[in-house]
């Protein structure tokens, strides 16, 4: 199942063109069908979708490569989420989150969001602006790594 | 400044693993959602690193993407009416009040229809008429519009609502606690179907229309409860002779008791007891009483009168479960 997932994923992704840039970021969007078999079984494929409707679930897959000779410190990248995209978590590597535009970063859990009469509640999934990956060891030449995250079209 | 934490991802050497990712996928229930983005809008998405490459902080952007939201066609309808209507035999004008709403993301006309005949009920009510509210939530036929199926069929934004009355006439033949039920459908008016069916290039902004869902779709039912009453009037008279006992000799009075006892859930307006005075009889000045208290010969503000030929008593509305005792005394000639 895994691989043949993985096969799909790689057939649907579009000839990586990663520019001559010494790091190139790749960015893929791809949509969860949903489909159950004669069987009731249900099955999940990723398509890379041209159009969406609300309810649909997104997958957003960040490739990145240092093609440069040097390793590549400090490496953070952010994606701001679509104001019409719901976050929805995360892959096997959690990104820090804000959901005040930008401003602070941290784990969705530890972080607040005003109310109207002054108090604080905790921040939910809605809330999320930005993710964002901080690599605390750089980048070597000519690695690559995958990110991913989920949101739901609102 | 803005500091960025470092941390919450370790770099490594992955094998893209989409294991996790597909266990949570398929362990999250499908989200009920409002009508969300607009349709005909794109969701577009770009991610940026930086980094140092010991030639300073370098900042680069991904690719773009950018997705089209197609239109979800989408409707409910709910019953205003928490529990049943009261009406009666024969009433008109009897009113349930639905709302539809569009749950999808594109404006979209809605055409509307009702069904009587459903069944789990007692009778069908009689639809005369599918009225759309004006705003002010209030029915009023000279101010709502009334609807013809295909003409002017409620157009509603994402979101938006419509207030639908739905006014019927219940059968004279009805009996007491009798139920009828009426559904309310709403349809989108570019097609129903099961969710996921496509109506290409019909949707807002000039994508596809696509059936939520709901598949495009939505009824729910109001009830009328039937409050009906019956009268019987019992009648009894109890003579007095003039010489103490009760033979019906010229001379004697009759006291006629009238009882009227109302039955049922509901109640009777302008119930009114008559009697005429028997011939070879006169009527006994001031004799009339309602529940032992005198009322006057005049028609005036009391409920009791006498105009020479019959006594009446208006008791106007009683509910179920009451009971009236009228009495007059009359003199045999």
């Amino acid at each position: 199942m895994r691989k043949a997932l993985f096969l799909l994923i790689a057939a649907l992704a579009p000839a990586q063109a990663f520019a001559a840039n010494q790091v190139a970021l790749d960015n893929n969007v791809f949509v969860e069908r949903v489909t159950t078999d004669a069987a009731g079984k249900q099955r999940v494929l990723l398509e890379e979708p041209k159009v969406v409707v609300p309810g649909d679930r997104l997958v957003f897959v960040l490739n990145y490569r240092n093609a440069g000779a040097q390793p590549a410190d400090k490496f953070v990248i952010t994606n701001p989420m679509p104001s019409a995209v719901r976050f929805a978590g995360a892959g096997d590597m959690p990104p820090l989150v804000s959901v005040d535009g930008g401003k602070m970063w941290g784990q969705l859990a530890d972080l607040t969001v005003p109310m109207a009469d002054g108090t604080r509640r905790p921040a939910q999934p809605a809330d999320v602006t930005h993710v964002r990956w901080a690599f605390q060891k750089p980048i070597p030449a000519g690695a690559t790594g995958k990110l991913i995250f989920r949101g739901v079209v609102k | 400044m803005m500091k960025a934490p470092v941390g919450g991802a370790k770099h490594q050497l992955l094998r893209p693993s989409y294991s996790a990712l597909l266990l949570c996928a398929l362990a999250l229930p499908m989200q009920a959602h409002a009508a969300g983005t607009v349709a005909g809008s794109t969701i577009s998405n770009t991610a940026s690193a930086s980094f140092d490459n010991g030639a300073g902080t370098q900042t680069i952007d991904s690719n773009t993407v950018n997705l089209r939201v197609d239109e979800l066609l989408d409707v409910t309808v709910a019953s205003n009416n928490p529990s049943d209507v009261a009406t009666t035999p024969g009433g008109t004008n009897q009113l349930l009040t639905f709302t539809v709403t569009n749950t999808g993301n594109g404006q979209e006309a809605f055409g509307l229809s009702t069904i009587a005949n459903v069944g789990g009920d007692n009778y069908d009510p009689t639809i005369t008429g599918i009225y759309i509210d004006n705003g002010d939530g209030i029915f009023d036929p000279a101010t709502d519009t009334l609807y013809t199926a295909g003409s002017n069929d409620p157009v509603l934004n994402p979101d938006q609502s419509a207030r639908i009355f739905v006014v019927a006439t219940t059968p004279g033949t009805v009996a007491d606690n009798d139920r009828g039920i009426v559904t309310l459908v709403a349809a989108a008016k570019i097609g129903t179907g099961a969710p996921g069916t496509t109506f290409a290039g019909q949707g807002q902004g000039g994508g596809d229309a696509v059936v939520g869902s709901t598949g495009a779709d939505g009824q729910d039912n109001g009830a009328y409860k039937v409050s009906a009453a019956t009268v019987t009037l019992v009648k009894s008279a109890v003579v007095a002779d003039p010489f103490g006992g009760s033979e019906p000799v010229p001379g004697a009075t009759i006291t006629y008791t009238i009882t009227a006892t109302v039955a049922g859930t509901g109640s009777v307006g302008g119930l009114a007891i008559t009697d005429n005075i028997p011939a070879d009889t006169s009527y006994v000045t001031g004799s009339i009483t309602l529940g032992g208290a005198p009322l006057s010969d005049a028609s005036d503000a009391d409920a009791g009168d006498y105009n020479g030929t019959r006594i009446r008593v208006q008791l106007g509305t009683v509910a179920g479960g009451q009971t009236r005792t009228v009495t007059f005394k009359t003199k045999i000639d």
